[in-house]
């Protein structure tokens, strides 16, 4: 994989803030000169701006306010439509894959690069960002995307060019799929890597993007576009991501002022806050929080069950929108299940790096376990040692699917049957990212409460976290809502253009 | 058992009291003293309270394992929302029931702090509040006739909001302190602004008015008792109509709570509002900080040296601690604060907070509640949630 290009890898640069490369791809705009110190730099009217990632590293970014806004916009477009003349889909493909698969790739300047941005940024030790970036990996690689245009539009090569679709009333048709020329991407502080994976949604369906990455991991997105733009410059260019604060105001109009589509990975405030931005007949796409469960049937082996289980509540620090954070098994299992997840969590922190925690990752559960130890009548109760922080397994109380997302935290709850699990979805209807079974009994009855409750996804236990390339994110295709098509009545019996 | 407990309980209380009362502001701290009285409280919570010795013993902490006040086991406050804890744990023992706003977490969420001798709460609060707040104390021993000043409250009497500390301690205060002239001009718990509940309408500013007109015929100071989130909606009142309503020269205004809930309201904003609107100077205004689960409190000047830093008396002592490790930060790092407070002998004494803050020379620097774990990714929260759907609580 490692190609001539990747010899020379992203430029060493010397920034005066904790990441070890820039944070930023801006096409289009000359980056501001640099400030003389490494503080007191990025007051109001500088054109840098100064932030800090959840992980409490320090970074810095051009500031851009409208007018940097609409230069960068332009290039964007600009360079998309250059790029959709030079390159088929098959190239674009191509390329964004060799761009994104060597970000995983320890021998590759580029990935030793990548796993030492996530190590900055999130403060995570090697182990665990590595593992984070091989795994990402396996959903660029060119197979797997050729394999998602397939599933999802049947015939790629709509994104080409018109293709033929079935006549009406004898008349023959054509059709065509393109995203906007501009597309804006608003990403959250989730899983680190997926927010490269939202980049290449957009540059598969051949949209220029304008992305603003999340303030907790600002720099990956950055990093694979200028790997694409060293391998394909005006793909490379078709793409600017940049953090900018909440309160950027002119920034945020500017930049919804000219996508053609809206996509928003975030919580219900963030998306009311970007829709208060966006002019009304623009369309935004909204991603929006989610939580995984696990569902232990009745015949369910609970030793194994625990030790797959406590994988996907381990994978990506507990952060993903689909790991487990309830465990729902029968009244009878339960406190077996809750013994078992506690020792299958030990032994997998044990053996496994973790990320420290932060001090209000701490604080929390502090108190949400002191409350569990005081646990009143019908409560839950917490089932881990008191003196361990970093996996916490609580049993009991009301079966609910209520939680909050602190690392490696699991709810155990007895439950009367599929029934209930149903009633239980049927509170975060919509909102079930992931739902992970063990077992085989009522595994159809417990499809059908899926079904119906709106969870994205139901599979074993142990795979939660490893959702296929072409799983439903959210329930919905993943290239198809930014797709806009044109359907073209044709004169006569005509085939494929070009 | 409880009877022991109880008479035990009742033992400690009496030192107690009498430690309080004759406490002399500006003498150094007697730290055997503490440490005995301290260790004294933890023997009797460990065995009066069935939960509390449990998660003691989980933690290998029992009064013949501690020696040190700071190795007692802290109770985080969550802890309260969870089961009555006090000495002898007998819920009906308590001769006041305090709990929580519970405005941020939904109504069931509410904690509370049986209390089972109120005269040791308000032994432990009135010397700190004529140390603190009251102008011109005087000197020690004086009888209660001594120290009456005129006191406008803007809190909720107690007996419209009783299970609210502050109005609790509100009431004491004025039945203590105030002088015939002294009112509360507040009606209802909506007037409750504590911690971020809407103040509503429930305060009469016109009666406020003229007791402030009041107090300037008579030519006395007043010492005004508010939420923050009072004094900010009371500025803006007259700041509408374009009014201003000077105190009397030497008034006091205490205020507690913050400006929760009201974005963009700063402190310096706040102070700004009262010396233009009533004509307090900031070194006049006095932050008060308690907490339900506390029966001490502290209070901060809000103008020069100290300004910002919260003191309190002797049986209060405050640490911060690394969340990870509890071990203490060092003086002037930022830490999670953690509370010994005496006058909880009925209760539990040591309290581990969400609250960040500094801690020097024994006062703190209070820097807000720990801004929670950072978003987690696309991870939904789910009570947020499911509170909106259904409106119930956990």
């Amino acid at each position: 994989m490692t190609g001539a290009s990747d010899a020379s890898g992203p430029h060493p640069e010397t920034h005066g803030d904790d990441l070890p490369v820039r944070p930023w791809h801006l096409p289009g705009l000359e980056t501001p000169s640099e400030p003389e110190a490494a503080g007191g730099d990025a007051g109001r009217g500088s054109p840098w701006h100064r932030a800090e990632t959840a992980g409490g590293a320090s970074f810095r970014v051009p500031a851009l306010d409208g007018e940097r806004m609409a230069s960068v916009a332009a290039a964007v477009r600009n360079a998309s439509r250059a790029a959709r003349r030079e390159r088929d889909l098959d190239a674009v493909i191509e390329a964004v894959s060799r761009a994104a698969t060597r970000l995983a790739d320890p021998d590759s300047p580029w990935g030793r690069s990548a796993e030492a941005l996530l190590r900055a940024e999130l403060g995570w030790p090697a182990a665990p960002a590595r593992e984070t970036l091989r795994r990402m990996a396996d959903g660029w690689t060119a197979g797997t995307l050729g394999d998602l245009v397939e599933a999802e539009l049947g015939d790629p090569g709509l994104l080409d060019g018109y293709g033929p679709a079935p006549a009406r009333d004898g008349s023959p048709r054509m059709r065509r799929a393109a995203g906007p020329p501009l597309l804006l991407q608003v990403q959250a502080g989730n899983v680190p890597g997926v927010g490269v994976t939202g980049v290449i949604r957009g540059l598969l369906v051949r949209s220029g993007l304008l992305v603003r990455p999340s303030r907790s991991e600002p720099g990956l997105a950055a990093l694979f576009a200028r790997s694409l733009a060293d391998l394909a410059p005006e793909l490379g260019r078709s793409v600017a991501v940049c953090w900018w604060p909440s309160e950027g105001e002119p920034a945020w109009r500017s930049a919804a002022r000219r996508a053609g589509k809206v996509v928003v990975y975030g919580g219900d405030d963030a998306v009311r806050r970007i829709r208060a931005r966006v002019p009304g007949d623009t369309e935004l796409v909204p991603y929006g929080p989610r939580l995984g469960v696990a569902v232990m049937l009745p015949d369910a082996s609970v030793r194994r069950a625990a030790r797959r289980l406590a994988e996907d509540v381990c994978a990506y620090e507990q952060r993903g929108c689909v790991s487990p954070r309830v465990l729902l098994t029968p009244r009878t299992l339960r406190d077996p299940a809750a013994r078992a997840l506690e020792k299958a969590l030990s032994t997998w922190v044990k053996e496994n790096e973790t990320a420290p925690l932060s001090p209000d990752e701490a604080a929390d559960l502090r108190q949400l376990r002191g409350r569990a130890e005081f646990a009143g009548e019908g409560e839950a109760r917490l089932v881990s040692d008191p003196g361990e922080l970093r996996w916490t397994v609580l049993a009991g109380g009301e079966p609910s699917l209520r939680s909050r997302a602190l690392p490696r935290v699991v709810r155990v709850h007895g439950v009367a049957g599929i029934g209930e699990v149903r009633r239980l979805l049927a509170t975060l209807e919509g909102r079930v990212q992931a739902l992970a079974y063990a077992g085989r009994e009522g595994l159809r009855e417990l499809a059908d409460a899926a079904a119906v409750t709106g969870v994205s996804r139901l599979c074993p236990v142990g795979s939660a976290a490893w959702p296929p390339a072409d799983w439903r994110h959210d329930g919905r295709h993943q290239l198809l809502p930014l797709l806009r098509w044109t359907d073209w009545e044709l004169p006569g019996g005509e085939g494929r253009d070009g | 058992m409880t009877t022991d407990h109880l008479a035990a309980f009742r033992s400690l209380a009496a030192d107690l009291r009498s430690a309080f009362a004759q406490w002399r502001p500006g003498e150094p701290r007697d730290e055997g003293r503490f440490r005995d009285r301290a260790l004294r409280c933890f023997r009797l919570q460990y065995r009066g309270i069935g939960a509390y010795r449990r998660y003691c013993d989980r933690r290998g902490g029992t009064p013949e394992s501690v020696g040190d006040w700071r190795d007692v086991p802290p109770v985080p406050t969550a802890a309260f929302r969870s089961v009555p804890l006090l000495v002898g744990d007998d819920p009906g023992a308590a001769e006041v029931e305090f709990r929580t706003s519970g405005t941020s977490r939904g109504a069931s969420e509410r904690g509370r702090h049986p209390v089972l001798d109120s005269g040791l709460y308000r032994a432990s609060l009135e010397p700190p509040f004529r140390h603190f707040v009251l102008p011109d104390p005087g000197g020690p021993g004086d009888g209660p006739e001594e120290h009456r000043v005129r006191i406008l409250s803007l809190l909720p009497p107690v007996e419209e909001a009783p299970d609210s500390s502050l109005c609790w301690m509100a009431d004491a205060v004025m039945e203590r302190f105030g002088s015939d002239g002294s009112a509360t001009v507040a009606r209802g718990r909506a007037a409750l602004a504590r911690a971020g509940s809407d103040p509503g309408g429930a305060l009469d500013w016109e009666a406020a008015r003229a007791r402030v007109e009041e107090a300037r015929r008579a030519s006395e100071p007043l010492v005004v008792l508010a939420t923050t989130l009072a004094v900010a909606e009371w500025t803006e009142h007259l700041a509408a109509g374009g009014r201003r309503l000077e105190l009397p020269s030497g008034s006091r205004l205490m205020d507690t709570g913050g400006a929760k809930g009201r974005e963009g309201l700063g402190r310096s904003d706040v102070l700004e509002a009262v010396e233009e609107r009533l004509g307090l100077p900031p070194r006049s205004v006095i932050n008060e900080f308690g907490m339900t689960e506390l029966l001490s409190q502290r209070y901060a000047p809000s103008a020069g040296p100290g300004a910002g830093w919260l003191e309190g008396p002797p049986w209060l002592r405050t640490r911060a601690l690394d969340p990870v490790t509890l071990e203490e930060v060092p003086e002037g790092e930022v830490g999670l604060l953690c509370h010994h407070d005496l006058a909880n002998a009925g209760s539990v004494s040591v309290v581990l907070t969400e609250d960040r803050g500094r801690v020097r020379d024994g006062r703190v620097q209070h820097l807000g509640r720990s801004a929670g774990s950072p978003p987690r990714g696309c991870s939904l929260a789910t009570a947020e949630l499911l509170d909106a759907r259904d409106g119930a609580g956990e």
